[in-house]
């Protein structure tokens, strides 16, 4: 903070919006809102972007996470103010903790130490697009794309409840080398990709014709469980798990339907074959329909933030808001007072929802209701696991998917597991850094979730200073990889809300980002009601002639 | 532009020094050969590329200025990855912006890419009569860290093109490795038809 005051006043003072916090949600808004012609400033406390989507060393991983949870969330001692020598009513604002039971083990200090600035650890992980995602159109549309680069993610595995990893069929013929599937059960597979190809192309291309019918899928299919329908196809098991969870990558137990807290529709299942469909092939160097952003997921919010300055924001890093400046008159935001002591106005402010105002009068609770009624969905929780070596050998980042019941009968979510390796600049070379998440009601369930998942993959050191890695390798056959560094995790699912006072999307428990974009789009249209999100630029290629000067626009 | 059979070096180049020492002038009349007496401060043109052709290679530089995120010291680590080359500006008229290029140097030092190429450039060297900095303070700086030093003068142009070919020709020496992976702008034009996997 003592940084904070050293800083130069910020110019203007005064502002169409205000955002504080650089997650993906606020970077988005900021990117688009300076598109638009709004004059924006972008805040946030920490030295670093990206907020609660940032990708961190292990050091300031760690310190993150300890201070935005609940064990050592310092008890806020300023208590609401309510200054009457100025025009406002000031309200102090507290953070309330987004993460609980944050778990942090090292078994190789030394190592981790000495390389600690080779880390970029996501923390809203595991994290992967499909290349037809949403989120890709976006990055590539808005511009932020120029400053970003993909590998792929080499391989899919589901695992059955016999411990056996599966590999996603990603092509037609990778489904006929497959020895485990007999003629009748491959005919069958053939007939079901057939009719939903046939009901992709008519969906396409005309709506309704009622000649063809035939071609489709029925309506009433279309809104039956999509399990029933793999199972009306006739689809062996093994198959109807993959689809279901490596592709479709539902969350609750389908095969259960009484108990499933959400039963993936036909249509939506439909739709999402699709989309792996459409994966496939989009870029040239994919190898599959998954790819990752080289030095992780933060850089999404670096990329949009960039745009956003290009277009005119202003942004400052380690700078805390200590307080709202709500109008006396109205009981209306009007501004922020920074912990450098200044204070700045605008019309609108997004803040991230961690942030809330402890005790508002009576007059002024209406104000800021959002922040205080936090509309938590569920909980999800995660863990990160550094590794000596890979999972599988020759191969570097991949994702395993656990459905519910596979790991032990109580597991009532998936697990999904993503390994990314050196190569993408997440780790050193020749680490791995292995990403965990799991739905989960409570914590305790969320912890057994992830300690099953990761002693099912994982040789896990007996005591927390295990110096003796080394004696661990006797006798044991099976060639686990070693545990160097571990968290695990409980973050609360908080979703956006809008208002005088507007707050972004936390990290959800999906690998793919079209809920928070959906979530951050409608956000967007309702501070700004006539703004495009993301006007349609000239395309960022127009530079690449040789000798061309290229400008981003 | 590109000779054949030459080495083609793609490097990304990033610019560093405070507000108003002059970065996007000397990329401007880089890439443009143009000066503005009053350059706003930058928004809205914070990316250039430019093709420089030796003997020994040809040099495509893809050049970054700072977007002004420069300004309450918010540059994001993306800014620096994967640079083979920088170039902290200073003005020699302002003390202070010399005091500053020192902390980007250590910055740089700090993200320890040990390949990088750096230039020290001491820029509006037109403007002689205000001079607070001493070529030989810039000199024994650059020295000290590994770089090379060059007195400019966006303005009149002065060893403006000797500050990029300087830069071009260590690359060529050097020709640093990035990683590489794909980017999102050569999308599959012909794309296989939906029965890539599914029948």
């Amino acid at each position: 903070m003592s940084e904070a005051s050293s800083y130069p006043p910020i110019e203007p003072n005064t502002f169409d919006l205000i955002i504080i916090g650089t997650g993906l949600p606020g970077s988005l808004i900021a990117a688009t809102a300076s598109a638009v012609g709004k004059t924006v400033l972008h805040l946030d406390p920490n030295p670093f972007y990206g907020s609660h989507f940032a990708s961190l060393t292990i050091p300031e991983l760690t310190s993150f996470l300890n201070s935005h949870s609940t064990a050592s969330q310092p008890q806020s001692s300023t208590t609401t103010t309510n200054s009457n020598t100025s025009d406002y009513t000031i309200l102090d604002l507290a953070s309330s903790p987004l993460y609980a039971d944050v778990e942090i083990s090292s078994y190789a200090p030394e190592t981790l130490s000495e390389r600690s600035r080779s880390f970029n650890i996501d923390l809203g992980g595991p994290r992967v697009f499909f290349c037809a995602d949403k989120a890709i159109d976006l990055i590539v549309k808005s511009g932020a794309g120029q400053y970003l680069e993909f590998k792929s993610i080499d391989a899919s595995f589901v695992c059955d409840e016999n411990g056996r990893l599966w590999n996603v069929p990603d092509s037609r013929a990778a489904i006929f080398k497959d020895k485990t599937l007999g003629l009748t059960e491959k005919n069958q597979l053939m007939r079901f990709f057939k009719l939903v190809q046939q009901h992709l192309e008519v969906s396409d291309h005309d709506n309704g014709n009622e000649g063809t019918q035939d071609s489709r899928i029925s309506e009433e299919d279309l809104g039956s469980p999509f399990v029933e329908f793999l199972k009306k196809m006739r689809l062996p098991p093994k198959i109807q798990s993959i689809i279901l969870y490596a592709i479709a990558m539902a969350d609750y137990d389908q095969n259960n339907l009484e108990v499933c807290k959400d039963v993936l529709k036909t249509k939506g299942g439909i739709d999402r074959l699709a989309l792996y469909n459409k994966s496939v092939g989009r870029f040239p160097n994919a190898s599959g329909a998954l790819i990752y952003p080289i030095y992780g997921h933060g850089e999404l919010s670096q990329a949009f933030c960039r745009r956003a300055a290009v277009k005119g924001c202003l942004y400052v890093l380690r700078m805390p808001v200590l307080s709202l400046l709500m109008g006396k008159e109205s009981g209306r935001y009007k501004g922020v007072r920074l912990a450098s002591g200044q204070d700045l106005f605008s019309d609108q402010l997004v803040l991230d929802p961690t942030f809330t105002v402890p005790s508002p009068p009576d007059s002024l609770r209406k104000s800021v209701e959002g922040l205080n009624l936090r509309d938590v969905k569920g909980k999800v929780a995660r863990g990160i696991c550094v590794i000596a070596s890979s999972l599988k050998p020759n191969m570097s980042n991949f994702l395993v998917v656990y459905p519910p019941r596979s790991l032990y009968p109580e597991q009532n979510t998936s697990i999904r597991a993503v390994q990314i390796g050196g190569g993408l600049a997440v780790c050193p070379s020749g680490m791995f850094v292995l990403y965990f998440s799991a739905l989960c009601d409570d914590a305790e369930r969320g912890k057994n979730l992830l300690r099953a998942a990761m002693s099912a993959l994982l040789k896990i050191p007996d005591s927390e200073n295990a110096e003796s890695s080394s004696e661990v390798q006797n006798e044991n056959a099976e060639v686990k990889p070693t545990l160097l560094w571990s968290a695990t995790f409980i973050q609360e699912l908080i979703t956006g809300e809008f208002g005088y006072i507007s707050s972004t999307p936390m990290p959800d428990g999906n690998l793919h980002y079209s809920d928070l974009l959906d979530a951050t789009m409608k956000l967007f249209h309702e501070m700004y009601p006539d703004g495009e999100f993301f006007p349609e630029t000239a395309s960022p290629e127009d530079g690449e002639d040789e000798g061309e000067l290229s400008l981003e626009s | 532009m590109a000779r054949p059979g030459n080495k083609i070096i793609q490097a990304k180049m990033v610019l560093l020094g405070d507000m108003g020492t002059g970065k996007t002038s000397l990329v401007l009349r880089f890439v443009k050969g143009q000066f503005l007496d009053h350059q706003e401060p930058t928004i809205g043109a914070a990316f250039f590329t430019q093709i420089l052709s030796l003997t020994e290679a040809t040099v495509k530089f893809d050049i970054w200025d700072t977007a002004g995120q420069e300004r309450y010291h918010s540059l994001a680590p993306m800014y620096y990855r994967g640079a083979a080359a920088a170039v902290v500006v200073y003005d020699i008229s302002k003390m202070d912006t010399f005091t500053r290029a020192k902390k980007w140097v250590e910055e740089l030092q700090r993200q320890g890419n040990s390949n990088l190429v750096m230039a020290l450039v001491a820029n509006k060297c037109d403007l002689e009569p205000k001079r607070e900095v001493e070529t030989e303070e810039g000199e024994q700086f650059a020295q000290e860290n590994g770089m090379f030093y060059i007195e400019t003068s966006a303005k009149t142009a002065e060893n403006i093109n000797e500050l990029f070919y300087e830069i071009a020709k260590r690359l060529a020496k050097a020709f640093p490795s990035k990683p590489t992976g794909m980017n999102l702008n050569n999308e599959v034009r012909d794309r296989r038809k939906l029965s890539c996997c599914l029948g």
